[in-house]
């Protein structure tokens, strides 16, 4: 009886890491890792992300990816979806970690410092690189409260003064102050859908981050809205590094400096907005950004 | 053939909804055209003058006064006890909890809903009887007993809507203020919770009707037909319930019983205002937590 029982666990084992060998082979082949085409690397680099990999349980999906972020640019990621620019975009203010299978490895750091460092905490990290949804989700509280948040918690005022300034200076900043200075007590929800999305980068700023990390903010919104957020953008420039994941390419080609191209989970090509638009040097950027898929 | 599978189905779930709400509307006119009669100020009262027994001057004794105020006060313990715990259960299996600990807990609380409530008045009792043997023989079956027995009771339904209500949170909303650096306990408080304000009161509006009617925990852990106003946490007390079924079980002549039914729609109307305060009360904590917080 016992004999029998070995037998069958050797053989359950013995399947077990066949099936496991099988399909690491079949990830080594699907994710054989491709060079990327163009200089992902900037002198001076803000953020700088070397050899990152990204597992959401066993499944891969970000293969060793290495780029930078420059100071004061605009760099895009774009690809297909589920080519892991989402993924990439949350590795950079550890938002990832809010995902319970997700497994981050490399890296990653923002002016020197690792961020994925063990003695690293998250919120002021998340202060220092802010984030932008791509729907927009005030609070449900007023719009001044809703700017006003971030620096509370943050510590950051010493008295009303000084937040009604960092309030003022932040609506500002996002084009907003002239549309919600008479209402600043009204709810944020009760805004249009460009204003709210305003009122969420201004919430964004008032914490003066040095990144910004925008997931696709215009996708729910409408042209008219879309081209505030995109001037705004390039107004923010001027402040801050930030990176925008679009499935846009005209966005992309309108707002940014550097284009990153992606496409199952590895950089296929970097490079300046233009000649990746104009010239991509890779196939698969070329295939994507002339509508041969996506 | 699709056609008509279609008008059926619509034709079955009108028949279905007006079943419902004929039942509940049968019932509520029942009670009216029996209870409505009987209601008077003697009733409640009996012989006794309302404002001195409103102001506790003097004691009610042929009147539903003392069961009321029993019954009010009961609710509104077992609710205190049970809410603060519930929900931090529920937080905790929401935010917190994962993985084996999880299931297990998930499960507890499963059986714990499922727990009859004759079975929660033997444990009540049981508690009672062993306090009164090891610690105090002051302790008997209670005020206090009763409360704690019923907020077990309860306790499931508090856990469970404040843990789905949680759960339900557009995750778009969850990562909004830990974008922004919040703390794991931030976002719960300021974020979280006031969103999940209004599925956690539809659970503390589910215990107050609960503990309201449930006869069988109180009949085992200290409600009694006789003993007035509750003085004490440890005294004996009267309840709307216990006198319903203490009355309908052993009427002597057509006019006790029409007390019963008197009795009924009180307890009715009782729970529609305690259900009424907790709507308002959740829309005055709503408005406090999004807007001055």
């Amino acid at each position: 009886m016992e004999a029998t029982l070995n037998i069958n666990n050797d053989n359950v084992t013995g399947i077990n890491s066949e099936v496991t060998d099988l399909s690491q082979e079949k990830d080594k082949v699907l994710h054989k890792k491709r060079e990327t085409v163009g200089n992902p690397f900037v002198e001076n680099p803000r953020m700088t992300c070397r050899d990152v990999f990204v597992y959401y349980g066993d499944k891969m999906a970000i293969n060793n990816a290495g780029i930078d972020v420059a100071c004061n640019e605009v760099i895009a990621m774009i690809g297909p979806s589920g080519c892991g620019k989402s993924t990439f975009l949350r590795c950079l203010n550890r938002m990832n970690d809010t995902v319970e299978s997700c497994r981050v490895t490399g890296d990653i750091r923002i002016d020197g410092m690792d961020i994925y460092a063990k003695n690293v905490d998250v919120v002021p990290l998340r202060a220092r690189v802010g984030m932008v949804f791509q729907k927009p989700n005030p609070f449900p509280k007023s719009i001044y409260d809703n700017v006003a948040y971030g620096p509370k918690i943050h510590g950051l005022a010493q008295n009303k003064a000084e937040i009604d300034e960092i309030v003022e200076t932040s609506l500002k900043k996002a084009g907003l102050w002239e549309e919600a200075k008479d209402r600043l007590n009204q709810p944020g929800t009760g805004l249009s859908g460009g204003q709210q999305q305003r009122l969420c980068i201004a919430r964004a700023i008032a914490v003066s981050p040095e990144v910004i990390l925008m997931d696709e903010p215009c996708s729910a919104l409408d042209p008219i809205a879309t081209a505030k957020i995109e001037g705004l953008i390039a107004e923010l420039r001027q402040h801050y590094s930030i990176v925008i994941v679009t499935h846009s390419m005209q966005q992309a080609a309108r707002v940014s400096q550097r284009t990153a191209y992606f496409h199952l989970g590895d950089i296929i090509e970097v490079g300046p907005t233009e000649r990746i638009f104009t010239n991509p040097r890779h196939q698969l950027t070329e295939d994507y950004i002339t509508g041969r898929f996506g | 053939m699709n056609r008509f599978f279609e008008i059926f189905f619509v034709i079955w779930s009108w028949l279905s909804a007006l079943c419902l709400v004929g039942a509940v509307a049968a019932i509520l006119g029942f009670l009216c055209v029996k209870g409505f009669p009987a209601l008077n100020v003697e009733l409640i009262f009996g012989n006794t003058e309302p404002l001195s027994a409103l102001l506790l001057q003097k004691q009610v004794f042929d009147g539903l006064f003392p069961a009321i105020v029993g019954t009010l006060c009961l609710v509104v313990l077992s609710v205190l006890l049970a809410v603060p715990l519930g929900v931090a259960a529920g937080i905790y299996m929401a935010e917190y909890a994962v993985g084996y600990v999880k299931t297990c807990c998930d499960f507890l609380f499963d059986i714990l809903a499922g727990i009859p409530s004759i079975v929660i008045g033997l444990f009540g009792f049981t508690l009672a009887v062993f306090l009164h043997k090891n610690f105090s023989d002051q302790v008997y079956p209670c005020f206090l007993i009763s409360s704690i027995s019923l907020a077990f009771l309860v306790l499931p339904y508090i856990v469970r809507s404040t843990q789905i209500s949680l759960e339900e949170i557009d995750p778009a909303i969850r990562n909004t203020a830990l974008a922004l650096g919040a703390s794991r306990l931030q976002n719960i408080i300021h974020v979280l919770l006031p969103r999940a304000l209004g599925g956690i009161c539809s659970g503390v509006i589910l215990a107050i009707g609960r503990c309201a009617e449930d006869t069988a925990v109180i009949m085992l852990t200290g409600a009694v037909a006789i003993a007035g106003i509750p003085r004490s946490i440890l005294g004996q007390y009267e309840a709307l319930p216990f006198y319903i079924f203490y009355i309908s079980s052993q009427y002597a002549d057509q006019a006790e019983l029409m007390r019963g039914y008197g009795a009924s729609l009180i307890l009715i109307m009782l729970c529609t205002l305690l259900f009424l305060v907790a709507f308002l009360v959740r829309k005055r904590i709503a408005y406090q937590a999004f807007y001055k917080a």
